[in-house]
């Protein structure tokens, strides 16, 4: 049985589907931040999956793995950014719940 | 004997009108002032620093007086000349907008145009100077935004061009909205806030009015000349469409019924320099607007929209005119009497005729110049009485007679009494009436005289007879305040005796832009048709 | 001199006057009655150089545009002729006497300027009446009369009563322009022309034009201004103006005013008009002769009386012209019988009720302004000669034979109603009885027996300013009446167009009229009593007394209406003015977008779950449009 590019996509959209779902559904904020790290995996996954499955031998397909890298550096950045702001967050209000932070409503 | 006042006459007609040949550069130059010094003299007071109270009171005064003068000197030469109503002093000038949107700096005065232009000039001179006087607070701030206003009006009636028209028109706007908001009577932020609201929704139905008809006529050009060349005895579709919307947006400006409710509550709690330009001046831009723009480009949407037209005016008249009567506050009478005098202007134009519109226009300038007037009065009066309700006001004329004679007499000219210059103007409109296609509304709109006298008298009695009720600290009238009421007085005055000052510009004017609307008399030796 | 130049300065002399005072005279009160008195002898005088060397009787038209409007073409002008001459002469020649009983009538009065000012802007306005030549130009000037009638009645600025009586007469004026304007309109939309001279060319080729409502409608001024039912409750009120105006404009001249309207515009009236207009002559002329017996002020009486001989002459003008149109030629001159018949009487009332008028003014002022006649009382010992000239005046407002000027005029009017409407007839004779009655009911109880009041004791002869013109217009009640004393260039009417009796009516006219007077001057004296505290009427018949006395609640109904249907109806439109379109389009438009605003506020919730739902959604809409799963609602 060989693994065709089908099942690394059916892979990829599991975690996706996975991490969406749980951005929709958890109230944990860090859950959350952890479920769009999740989205970005799957995407990485999907992009180097195609990379490796579409290029030949004459012509090998590089672009998906670069994509890759900067998505992870990317990925680092908004984490960081992500994380410092849960921490100002919990400093204010002393929790990272969704259902504690409404300030901005009408 | 009469001939030497017509030779008199004849000699200063001949000098104005050969100044008006040599002198056409400066005359340019002088239109072109007209607008930019008030607008200059507002800057100058705004960037400048700290400066005496006298210069700034010097330098508003040069703001209005210049207007002012020119445009009387200007009509004086207008009148003197030969131009059968057609367009004198014209400048032309591109700003870089001409090749994508036809957009020139295009001003000038026609026959239709020129009595507003005086009325801009003149009430602007009136309601300045008694700003100037009236001791507010932050003076300098109300009169930089009055001199805006003011160059604002004497650009209104100067436009040829359209877009510059409408510019002109929020550049006159939008100051007033400032002022009611800042120095009104009580209840002004509501009120400003209502009244910003409101004619913004008229400017903008107007402006899409006219952007439409702009692109309709498929005219080179976006000013009020260029968009007749190009229509010229051809008509278009969506006439009717094109004609609602800018009987809607002007209307609105003017207090159309039922767009009215904003008017009485604006004017009486402006203050009174504001009251007086806005109600005697810029609400004529929406008619000004219609009888230039709407009605020679769109007869069969004017033909349409002719039975509305005729039930709002008489609202306007009838329903107003008894709200009017209702009123216990002197200056909210007076802004629903302004209403009320509206009716009249559109029942003129729905008559659709040279009588019809010409008496229209004669009807608003003098308008312009007794409700100014009245306004003016009636802050003298709440100085004096302390209070603008009538049923504490009382006996004042023994106190204040000077202003008692000139209230009854800004109140007689406001009823319509001959001698003054609301009367022709109402006249022409009531004969036209009698032609229009009902002859039957000339019953109803004769009842606003009985109204006007009714609600105009019982304001004279209930403020000037009766007992002497109270002290009045300031006194009488003073000279500073009396000096810009005898100038309206004057004017009114003047067109009452003499009307041709007006009917002549006005009744070319309108014979050149509407040539095929004079109505025709059957008379019982045949018929009299009375073109010219 | 050229007439038209001479007119104009007749028309322009007051018009001066009034200006100089304005600008110059309004606290130095002897100067602004010097220029007024200067500019009443100034009428005067030109006028009566123009009847005895100017004009030469013939009818002279002139007029200059004023202003157009496209066909609509407004013009100032004159128009001299018989009927203007008489007229021009009645009110310049009654107004110069009044002017100087008002100096001195008015010498302790503190606006005196206001007054002088306000009287020459009168006499402007009121010469402009007579000497225009077309139907706009007569409106205008119609107008400019309600407005000095307006300023004068209103003089004592201080009462409410003035404030309310000036207020009444220019509005009561107005209901009545309302009217006159539609007609002068209809006129001019009808014939193309509203000149005088041109309108009566075009009636009399294509009479079929002239129709009834046109006449009515232009009688509607008529009502208004010359005070006939049911516009004719602003006279009364209107006598808390200064005396000298309630005999100058509210007796002689401006009331009279619609009357010549009549006279000149008599070519508009067809006869249905004529007979409508006749009648409401007739019952004013009774109503008001019933009114003034429940008067108790000696003005009130005398506007009462003003009230009845106004209906008598605009009476004479209909009945007078139906006259003509049966026994002349139709159209044309004969129609002068009306003018004729009115114009007598006009002009005699002018001196009568003028002389009337003053004297009473000379009474008050006598009697420190006691108006109550049965206040008064014993006046004939100490004002003989203000008795003397009243009852002259009283001896020819009953029509005693020859030597009471309306004997003469009253007489041409119960003469065509007696040939064109006998009904009329005996009511208007019945009215003449009691004219007698009530006039001799005033002067009985006010200047006969004995001193009812502390006033009225002291009282004493007023100053020659004021006996002087009541001298003089006494000669002319008395004169008045002969048509063979009018200088040529104005008797021309009263000479030649007054219908008098002949044979056995002639013999009847005389019985009835010295039967009217003489009894009712006589049976005055003995039912009043000379010099009575009360009115014995009141005493003894009380039913009588305020039959009379109600003056049939028309004033009640004008007040009820105002207040009651009028305010309320104004409150009403207000309220509903207030309630849909400010609160319910304007404030509800303004609510309707509030409304919006709140239902977009809801989506804030401040729930990042939330937004990220809405997220998804958007996402989804985005997808569906790309793969153009939207196309069948796009309709692209």
């Amino acid at each position: 049985m060989s693994i065709g590019l089908e099942d690394y996509l059916f892979v990829s959209i599991l975690l996706f589907a996975i991490g969406f779902l749980g951005v929709l559904l958890r109230k944990n904020t860090l859950i959350v931040f952890m479920c769009l790290e999740l989205m970005l995996s799957a995407s990485i996954l999907a992009l180097i999956a195609f990379s490796r499955y579409n290029s030949t031998a004459a012509n090998p397909l590089m672009e998906g793995n670069v994509f890759v890298l900067f998505i992870i550096a990317i990925a680092a950045c908004e984490v960081a950014v992500g994380l410092a702001i849960i921490v100002a967050l919990w400093r204010r209000i002393q929790t990272v719940e969704l259902g504690e932070i409404k300030e901005l409503k009408h | 004997m009469t001939q030497l006042p017509i030779a008199f006459l004849d000699g200063v007609s001949a000098c104005l009108r050969s100044a008006g040949t040599s002198m056409s550069g400066f005359h340019v130059y002088l239109m072109i002032f007209a607008i930019a010094l008030p607008l200059i003299m507002a800057l100058a007071l705004a960037v400048s620093g700290k400066l005496p109270e006298r210069m700034v009171k010097a330098c508003a005064a040069i703001g209005f007086l210049v207007p002012g003068l020119s445009s009387l000197w200007l009509g004086a030469v207008y009148l003197a000349s030969a131009t059968d109503g057609g367009y004198m002093f014209t400048v032309l000038a591109d700003l870089g907008l001409s090749s994508r949107f036809g957009i020139y700096l295009h001003l000038g005065l026609n026959g239709i145009a020129l009595p507003f232009y005086m009325l801009a000039g003149l009430v602007g001179m009136a309601a300045g100077f008694y700003a100037i006087q009236s001791g507010v607070e932050r003076l300098r701030l109300f009169l930089i935004l009055l001199l805006v206003m003011q160059g604002g009006l004497m650009g209104v009636f100067s436009s040829v061009d359209v877009l510059f028209f409408y510019f002109f028109h929020e550049f006159a706007l939008i100051p007033t909205f400032v002022m009611i908001a800042i120095w009104g009577r009580t209840g002004r932020k509501a009120v400003a806030l209502e009244v910003t609201i409101y004619l913004t929704l008229g400017a903008m139905i107007t402006l899409a009015g006219l952007i439409a008809l702009y692109v309709f006529t498929g005219a080179t050009e976006f000013s009020m000349t260029g968009m007749r060349a190009a229509l010229w005895g051809s008509g278009f579709p969506h006439q009717g469409t094109l004609f609602g919307l800018l009987l809607i947006g002007f209307g609105i400006l003017v207090s159309l019924f039922p767009f009215h409710t904003w008017a009485p509550r604006a004017y009486a709690t402006a203050p009174a320099p504001v009251a007086m330009l806005h109600a005697g001046v810029l609400k004529k831009f929406g008619l000004y607007g219609l009888i230039q723009i709407a009605y020679p480009l769109l007869p069969q949407g004017a033909m349409e929209w002719g039975p509305l037209l005729l039930w709002l005016a008489l609202g306007n008249l009838l329903v107003i005119g008894f709200v009017t009567m209702a009123q216990r506050d002197l200056k909210l009478m007076l802004g629903s009497a302004s209403v009320m005098h509206m009716g009249y202007a559109f029942l003129g134009l729905y008559a659709y005729s040279t009588v019809g519109i010409g008496a229209a226009i004669m009807m608003l300038v003098a308008h312009g110049l007794s409700v100014a007037l009245l306004f003016l009065l009636a802050d003298v009066v709440e100085k004096r009485g302390g209070t603008a309700d009538m049923s504490e006001l009382g006996g004042m004329g023994t106190r204040t007679p000077v202003l008692m004679g000139l209230f009854a007499a800004a109140m007689m000219a406001s009823v319509g009494l001959p001698g003054f210059a609301n009367f022709w103007g109402e006249l022409g409109i009531f004969v036209s009436l009698y032609a229009s296609p009902t002859p039957w509304v000339l019953y109803l709109a004769l009842l606003g005289i009985i109204i006007s006298a009714v609600y105009g008298l019982r304001a004279v009695a209930k403020v000037f007879f009766g007992e002497a009720k109270g002290e009045i600290p300031d006194g009488d009238i003073k000279a500073s305040e009396k000096w810009p009421a005898l100038l309206l007085l004057a004017a009114l005055f003047l067109i009452g005796l003499w009307p041709r000052l007006i009917s002549d510009p006005v009744n070319e004017g309108v014979l050149q832009t509407f040539p095929d609307r004079a109505p025709v008399i059957t008379a019982p030796a045949g018929e009299i048709s009375l073109t010219e | 001199m050229d007439l038209g130049t001479v007119l104009s300065m007749i028309l322009l002399a007051p018009l001066l006057a009034a200006g100089l005072i304005w600008m110059f005279a309004r606290q130095r009160a002897v100067l602004a009655m010097t220029l007024s008195l200067a500019a009443a002898a100034t009428i005067l005088g030109l006028s009566l150089w123009l009847y005895f060397q100017l004009w030469d009787g013939t009818a002279y038209e002139v007029s200059m545009e004023w202003m157009r409007l496209g066909p609509l073409q407004l013009s100032v002008g004159f128009l001299l002729n018989d009927l203007s001459a008489l007229m021009l002469f009645v009110v310049g020649f009654v107004g110069f006497w009044i002017h100087l009983f008002s100096v001195g009538y008015m010498n302790d009065d503190p606006a005196r300027g206001r007054f002088f000012g306000g009287l020459s802007i009168f006499m402007f306005s009121m010469l402009g009446i007579v000497l225009a030549d077309n139907l706009f130009m007569m409106f205008i000037f119609w107008e400019l009369v309600g407005f000095s009638s307006y300023m004068l009645i209103g003089h004592y600025i201080t009462t409410d009563e003035a404030a309310q009586a000036s207020k009444k007469a220019f509005i009561v004026n107005r209901v009545g322009d309302f009217g006159f304007l539609i007609g002068i309109i209809m006129v001019y939309w009808t014939f193309g022309t509203v000149s005088l001279g041109g309108l009566q060319e075009l009636a009399h080729h294509s009479p079929d034009s002239v129709t009834t409502a046109m006449g009515l409608l232009l009688f509607c001024g008529v009502l208004g201004k010359s005070a006939q039912m049911p516009l004719h409750v602003w006279l009364p009120d209107a006598m808390a103006g200064p005396t000298p105006i309630s005999a100058l404009i509210h007796a002689a001249t401006m009331v009279a005013a619609g009357v010549y309207f009549l006279g000149r515009t008599f070519f508009l009236f067809t006869g249905e008009a004529l007979h409508i207009i006749s009648w409401v002559g007739v019952v004013t002329a009774l109503c008001a002769a019933i009114w003034a017996f429940g008067q108790r002020d000696i003005k009130k009486i005398l506007a009462y009386s003003t009230l009845s001989q106004l209906g008598y002459m605009v009476a004479g003008f209909g009945m007078g012209s139906l006259y003509g149109l049966h026994h002349g030629d139709g159209h044309g001159a004969a129609l002068y019988y009306g003018i004729g018949a009115s114009m007598f009487h006009l002009t005699t009332h002018a001196f009568f009720k003028a002389l009337l008028f003053l004297g009473s003014g000379s009474v008050i002022h006598a009697c420190h302004h006691e108006q109550d006649i049965f206040e008064m009382g014993g006046l004939y010992k100490k004002m003989p000669l203000t008795t003397l000239t009243f009852a002259a005046g009283v001896i020819a407002i009953a029509g005693v034979p020859f030597i009471g000027a309306a004997f003469f005029s009253k007489d041409a009017i119960l003469y065509v109603a007696k040939m064109t409407n006998f009904p009329a007839f005996l009511i208007l004779t019945g009215t003449a009885l009691l004219t007698a009655l009530y006039m001799g009911r005033l002067f009985v109880i006010a200047f006969l027996g004995k001193p009812n009041s502390k006033s009225a004791e002291h009282a004493h002869e007023s100053p020659w300013t004021i006996v002087l013109p009541l001298v003089v217009l006494a000669v002319c009640s008395v004169a008045g009446g002969y048509a063979g004393l009018y200088p040529e260039r104005l008797g021309v009417l009263v000479q030649n167009w007054v219908p008098l009796a002949h044979g056995s009516d002639h013999t009847l006219m005389l019985v009835i009229s010295a039967v009217a007077s003489v009894v009712g001057l006589g049976l005055a004296g003995l039912v009043y009593g000379f010099g009575s505290k009360t009115d014995r009427v009141e005493d003894k018949a009380p039913p009588v007394y305020a039959f009379a006395k109600s003056k049939f609640y028309f004033d009640e109904i004008y007040n009820a209406y105002v207040a009651k249907v009028q305010d309320r109806l104004a409150d009403f439109v207000s309220f509903l003015d207030t309630l849909f379109i400010s609160g319910l389009l304007v404030k509800g438009t303004a609510a309707v977008a509030g409304l919006f605003g709140i239902g977009a506020r809801r989506v804030h919730t401040g729930s990042v779950a939330a937004y990220v739902w809405w997220f998804f959604f958007g996402l989804l809409l985005f997808g569906a449009f790309a793969g153009g799963f939207l196309d069948g609602i796009l309709q692209k």
